[in-house]
């Protein structure tokens, strides 16, 4: 199998399986004081706090680990809104954020916040000017991303920041900034202070490491509640017993991620360009959905095929054992185009049109080439089939 | 919950039947569109001594369930009489599929959608049989009998969905009860609109959530 799939789970590292199943036997206990078991597990878990929290220029006491990102959004949204004391207040996206955020968002606003969606542009960057215009004295959150999922592209997050910094200046008072960078952390790196971020969520299952794990980054000092109770001996804001052996598999992918990042980003970089140049070469009637070149991350590729559908594009190639995603309604639950395309400009035809691939450290140049020798003919075969036909030349 | 394709609907995928244009076709027609995401032509050879479909072919802009509704249904209307053929119903050529997922049934309307409007223009335009009806309740409500509730398949007719049909001077306008928190309102607003605006005689179609 060709797996070009890699923001919607990536394949556990037999390193990563290794630490797991040590843990599995050797740390099983309930991570606790004084006793040489418990003390074992609260060890490894704070190893992994170590571990992330140096990557990303942050102390230990300040990572806590969740269940994945969606709950690390959730505990950031929530626990941060809930515990500020804000008159009409009102909350700050944008409108191509991870569902999990935009779900938030929507459940926030049923409780009577104001939510605002920023703008972004046709590469989906994010309109600043209007991040910049709608924050004031009621702004109880600001929600951005490292790395667009769908399309790859890299937000400024360190100028978000800066804005967000001097409105909390204006405003006399922290406006909590919360990054998503689930999608990010295999490509970009990240320092907390450089960003000013307060809350950074993070996923295990983006870099290789297991599900079930992601991490929440508290700047010290942001005010949080928690949203779920419980025993607290693990962490006020995760009640409950943590999954030592997730943990574990996340740290081992920490370590790994940052042993070769520079290296792998850079094998990523040219796989993905190798790509792009050989559907650019032999595909016509395309359109490349977000940047070019070093202003998406390396990990991504999305492209719009036009004249045909997606979900037939990616059905055709996972029979070829070729797996890729699709922002075609067709292949959506709900049956609507995918939201950041069409934020992007494309109409909803475009939409249906488009392939995501995003890679790993793990592909080759042999997974590329034989990808775009399945693609090419799929493409040629469903145009040949299809209604709509390119306008004559 | 895993959302499969049967083991037929994947083998009309991959090799559908029928696949094609019929050069200097008796009829031919185009039903959905691209911006709702599928499309489908429909070609047809007819003998016009016995009305018997001597070729059927079809082109699709579609996904997987677009292409094998095609190609099933061409392969049920070949041989068939014109009149056999036009009493092909949506279900008939999804169960002939082994089923579709229901979020996916609408495919099914559109196949046989474009397999009955071709059969229509040939038979208004060779035959001289008007189908086309005049724009009242009766008309809108048999036209809303093809859009489907996505989660189950069903259409909004039987479902006890549409409220209230009202039509003044071309102007049409559909009331319906789906909460608003619905992920499907806004895909199944749009096939309304689209549906209704077919009909011959409507000028603007209104829908409203109630």
């Amino acid at each position: 199998m060709i797996y070009l799939d890699n923001f919607r789970g990536t394949m556990v590292a037999p390193e990563v399986w290794e630490a797991m199943r040590i843990a599995a036997i050797d740390k099983y206990a309930v991570p606790a004081a004084f006793t040489q078991c418990g003390t074992g597990a609260a060890e490894l878990i704070e190893r992994a706090q170590n571990r992330l929290a140096a990557g990303i220029g942050a102390s230990q006491n300040e990572v806590v680990f969740t269940g994945s990102a969606t709950e690390a959004i959730n505990i950031a949204l929530l626990g941060s809104t809930r515990a500020q004391a804000i008159d009409k207040p009102e909350i700050v996206t944008s409108e191509i954020e991870y569902p999990a955020t935009l779900a938030v968002y929507k459940a926030l606003e049923k409780e009577g916040y104001t939510a605002h969606y920023i703008k972004v542009d046709g590469e989906g960057r994010y309109d600043l000017d209007q991040l910049s215009f709608v924050l004031n004295e009621h702004t109880a959150m600001v929600s951005l991303m490292g790395v667009n999922h769908m399309i790859g592209t890299i937000e400024p997050l360190a100028r978000a920041g800066n804005i967000i910094a001097d409105a909390s200046q204006r405003v006399g008072r922290k406006i909590p900034y919360h990054v998503d960078f689930a999608s990010a952390l295999q490509t970009q790196r990240l320092d907390v202070d450089t960003v000013k971020a307060d809350l950074v969520s993070f996923s295990s299952n983006k870099i290789h490491g297991p599900k079930g794990v992601g991490a929440l980054y508290v700047r010290k000092g942001t005010k949080i509640h928690p949203i779920t109770f419980g025993s607290e001996s693990y962490s006020p804001l995760m009640p409950g017993t943590p999954n030592t052996m997730g943990i574990a598999g996340f740290d081992k992918a920490i370590e790994l991620l940052y042993a070769t990042f520079d290296r792998d980003v850079e094998h990523m970089r040219s796989l993905v360009n190798r790509l792009a140049t050989g559907i650019q070469e032999h595909i016509p009637h395309i359109l490349l959905n977000g940047p070019e070149g070093a202003e998406r991350a390396a990990s991504h590729l999305c492209y719009s095929f036009l004249f045909i559908e997606g979900e037939a594009i990616m059905m055709f190639l996972d029979m070829d054992e070729i797996v890729v995603d699709t922002g075609s309604a067709c292949a959506a639950a709900t049956l609507k185009p995918n939201y950041i395309l069409i934020a992007i400009g494309r109409n909803h035809e475009q939409a249906h049109g488009s392939i995501r691939f995003t890679l790993s450290r793990y592909n080759t140049e042999a997974d590329i080439d034989t990808a775009l020798a399945k693609l090419v003919p799929i493409v040629e075969r469903l145009r040949a089939q299809s209604t709509i036909r390119p306008p004559a030349q | 919950m895993a959302i499969k394709y049967t083991a037929k609907v994947i083998e009309h995928f991959k090799s559908p039947h029928n696949i094609g244009v019929i050069e200097n076709a008796d009829a031919c027609a185009t039903e959905g569109s691209p911006a709702c995401g599928d499309e489908i032509t429909v070609y047809l050879k007819i003998d016009k001594a016995t009305d018997r479909i001597e070729d059927v072919k079809f082109q699709s802009y579609g996904c997987a369930s677009n292409i094998a509704t095609g190609s099933i249904i061409t392969d049920l209307a070949k041989g068939k009489t014109i009149d056999e053929a036009e009493a092909i119903t949506w279900k008939q050529a999804a169960d002939e599929l082994g089923g579709l997922p229901p979020v996916k049934m609408h495919c099914s309307v559109l196949a046989v959608d474009g397999l009955r409007s071709a059969i229509r223009k040939y038979k208004k335009e060779v035959k001289g049989i008007d189908y086309d009806s005049t724009l009242d309740v009766k008309t809108v409500t048999e036209e809303l009998k093809h859009v489907l509730w996505p989660p189950v398949g069903v259409d909004i007719i039987t479902l006890q969905m549409v409220k209230y049909i009202g039509i003044d001077q071309g102007a049409v306008r559909v009331e319906v009860s789906i909460g608003s928190d619905e992920k499907f309102l806004d895909p199944t607003i749009s096939e309304i609109v689209e549906h209704v605006g077919k009909i011959r005689g409507v000028k603007s179609v209104n829908v409203e959530n109630v």
